[in-house]
């Protein structure tokens, strides 16, 4: 699937946005690493990490590896491919007007 | 199991097989065999992906590793969902934008080598092999668990290997990625139906999951085991704390402290390595579609999960008291606890759904080992069958003959893992190892990560990537996990030995190292701005939108005009 004459990306433009979008990958996953690594490091420091409890009987440890950890990979995940498609649209490509929209408004 | 048993799991294989059948590509496009025609919409390709991810390791695995080292445990299940973050921000778009039908067509073609593609291909074929023997054993122990007797002499264990292998080859072979795809989604449905009615039927008999991790904590945790021909319950050692022993609801009973981060970052880069699961995102019909059907597969795999946790967890609450009820568990427990933590599920099942129950978590776990085994040897067809028939054996090749090269590729893999599997007899090996199929998954993630992640991570964010380093960074990376694999076996694993058994966390990084090195030293493809604006820029996914949009605004002007035409009618 190639674009088209009237589809085109110019290399400037692309390399602008691939050093954006790897800035938001890497912000993302450093935020992702700190949250995976420090499920299973906060038992090794902290006692009320694994010993307390939060929810029902559950310590905060088993609260986070059983559920919460799910639930972040899903809001992360929705929110950088929600913001590198926001960075691809301002960046590349320039107003995508619609032809059939533009037809009916003459 | 009795007849309501097989009468459900005949019942749903015929379905899924009916299924594959009907929408079987009738055309003879490599892109449609290998592709499904590039058009798999982004909920249909996410339940597809799930199929394709979720093997037998994560459907009896994952509880079953809960049930015998509580969070221990649940780390597998952390690893399995998180390895969907790095392929959504690495690597999902910008691999559909650059298109092929392979991850060594892809490194190929982006690095301008033929030797990038072949020792890709090598790597790949490691990483299915390793991938597809422990699922092929998982079959033939589920029959065996679940089924319990041989066909025409055969043992049952030799039976289950061979019906399932069969007729997954079968399936893939005739209904290619369209058929796969359909499939893998509706196997995957079927799977999570199987999880939710199972906590639905926990949860309604009045389970309080809070109160059972508290109470499962509060006592040592104890596993059944063979000591001189008797079964026993002996206390589970703390790796983190010798001198107290391992609880259900802290770390300790599986890993010590490096092993718990060993494990989830071999998982986590692992991920985006696996060739069966990547090839899925090909199919998708632009770039940004493929990035959202990540965003579901991050979705589904959370509820997967954490389903599989809590009836993990419910599993060693509730069957203790159930002995008493019901007599069939006395030859399966120890006091109440499961001798094989991989009948966790089944035994809920039965408990709840009597012998229908018990068919259908039977069913389910047959259906993750054949949908996984597929994704497999399509990628291993598309492997064989394009990277290395029809561009070095017979570029010449008509499509026909390189949709026939597949669906050979499809026979010989599937056999050859076949074979492997009944030459590993899983009875003698059990001493050995705890779960054979779990560890051999891990294997293939280890070698998946250390191997391919790195390099294709590197390919694609970084322009001054050759194909020299490709080549280095693959094969350090490759021997790196091998050798440290062997060297945990020597050691075994504890201590510096959890970290050997699962080497990406070292082995990754020095293959990214190699790669850096080898590259900075040599020249980097003569028409990379063309490779790079086709990989990251978005022209084909505009073009392909207004496409849709004009075939959408089509059809609604025609059915505009002929409503127009019927009123002055």
């Amino acid at each position: 699937m190639n674009g088209d004459a009237d589809e085109h990306d110019t290399p400037a433009e692309v390399d602008a946005t691939v050093r954006t979008l790897r800035r938001v990958a890497v912000g993302y996953f450093v935020v992702f690493l700190v949250a995976i690594g420090g499920v299973p490091g906060l038992t090794l420091v902290l006692d009320w990490w694994s010993q307390g409890r939060l929810i029902g009987g559950m310590s905060p440890s088993f609260v986070m590896a059983a559920f919460g950890l799910y639930v972040f990979f899903f809001v992360i995940g929705l929110a950088a491919a929600t913001l590198s498609t926001a960075v691809e649209s301002r960046m590349l490509g320039g107003p995508d007007e619609d032809p059939t929209e533009a037809a009916e408004h003459q | 199991m009795n007849t309501a048993s097989l009468v459900v799991l005949v019942s749903l294989l015929i379905i899924v097989g009916g299924l594959a059948l009907a929408i079987r590509p009738r055309g003879v496009s490599t892109l449609d065999f290998y592709l499904a025609g590039q058009r798999v919409g982004v909920a249909t390709n996410a339940s597809a992906i799930c199929g394709d991810y979720f093997s037998a390791a994560s459907f009896l695995g994952v509880a079953a590793a809960v049930y015998v080292s509580g969070l221990d445990g649940v780390w597998y299940a952390t690893g399995f969902a998180a390895g969907f973050v790095p392929v959504l921000l690495f690597v999902a778009t910008p691999l559909r934008r650059f298109g092929e039908f392979s991850i060594p067509d892809f490194l190929g073609r982006r690095l301008a080598s033929d030797r990038v593609r072949l020792v890709a291909v090598g790597v790949v074929q490691l990483i299915i092999l390793s991938y597809l023997v422990p699922q092929a054993v998982g079959s033939g122990i589920t029959w065996q668990l679940l089924v319990g007797q041989g066909v025409g002499g055969l043992s049952p264990y030799v039976t289950g290997v061979i019906i399932s292998t069969a007729a997954i080859t079968g399936l893939v072979a005739f209904g290619g990625m369209r058929g796969t795809t359909w499939t893998q989604a509706v196997q995957f449905l079927l799977l999570l139906a199987a999880l939710v009615w199972l906590a639905i039927a926990v949860l309604g008999s009045g389970f309080d999951y809070g109160t059972a991790v508290a109470d499962l904590a509060a006592e040592p945790l104890v596993n059944p085991v063979n000591v001189d021909g008797q079964w026993e319950l002996a206390t589970t050692p703390n790796r983190l704390e010798a001198e107290s022993p391992a609880s259900f609801g802290e770390p300790g009973a599986r890993y010590g402290g490096l092993g718990q981060f060993a494990l989830i970052i071999t998982l986590v880069m692992g991920t985006a390595g696996l060739p069966h699961v990547m090839n899925r995102y090909f199919t998708s019909p632009t770039g940004t579609a493929a990035r959202m059907t990540t965003v579901w597969v991050l979705g589904l795999a959370g509820l997967f999960y954490a389903l599989a946790v809590m009836l993990g967890t419910a599993a060693r609450a509730l069957i203790p008291t159930a002995v008493d009820e019901h007599p069939w568990l006395t030859e399966l427990t120890v006091d109440g606890v499961l001798r094989v933590p991989e009948h966790a599920l089944p035994v809920l099942g039965r408990i709840y759904g009597g012998e229908a129950g018990l068919g259908l978590v039977a069913t389910g776990a047959l259906i993750a080992v054949m949908s996984t085994i597929a994704g497999l040897l399509l990628a291993s067809a598309a492997s064989w069958g394009h990277d290395v028939y029809e561009r070095h054996i017979n570029p010449q090749a008509t499509q026909r003959q390189a949709v026939w090269a597949g669906r050979a590729a499809v026979v010989v893999v599937s056999f050859a893992s076949a074979g492997l599997a009944l030459g590993l007899r899983p009875e003698s090996l059990t001493a050995l190892l705890p779960s054979i199929v779990a560890t051999m998954v891990t294997w293939a993630f280890a070698l998946a990560g250390s191997a391919l992640t790195p390099v294709f991570i590197l390919a694609i964010w970084w322009r001054r990537t050759t194909a020299a380093g490709a080549v280095a960074g693959m094969v350090v990376g490759a021997l790196a996990a091998v050798a440290m694999f062997v060297a945990g076996a020597v050691i075994g694993d504890r201590g510096l030995g959890e970290m050997l058994m699962t080497p990406t966390i070292v082995a990754a990084p020095l293959a990214a190292a190699v790669t850096v090195l080898v590259s900075r030293r040599t020249q980097v493809p003569a028409d990379l701005e063309l490779l790079w604006l086709k990989m990251h820029g978005t022209a084909a996914d505009r073009h392909a939108m207004r496409l849709a949009r004009l075939t959408i605004a089509g059809v609604d002007r025609q059915r505009k005009d002929r409503g127009t035409g019927d009123a002055r009618r």
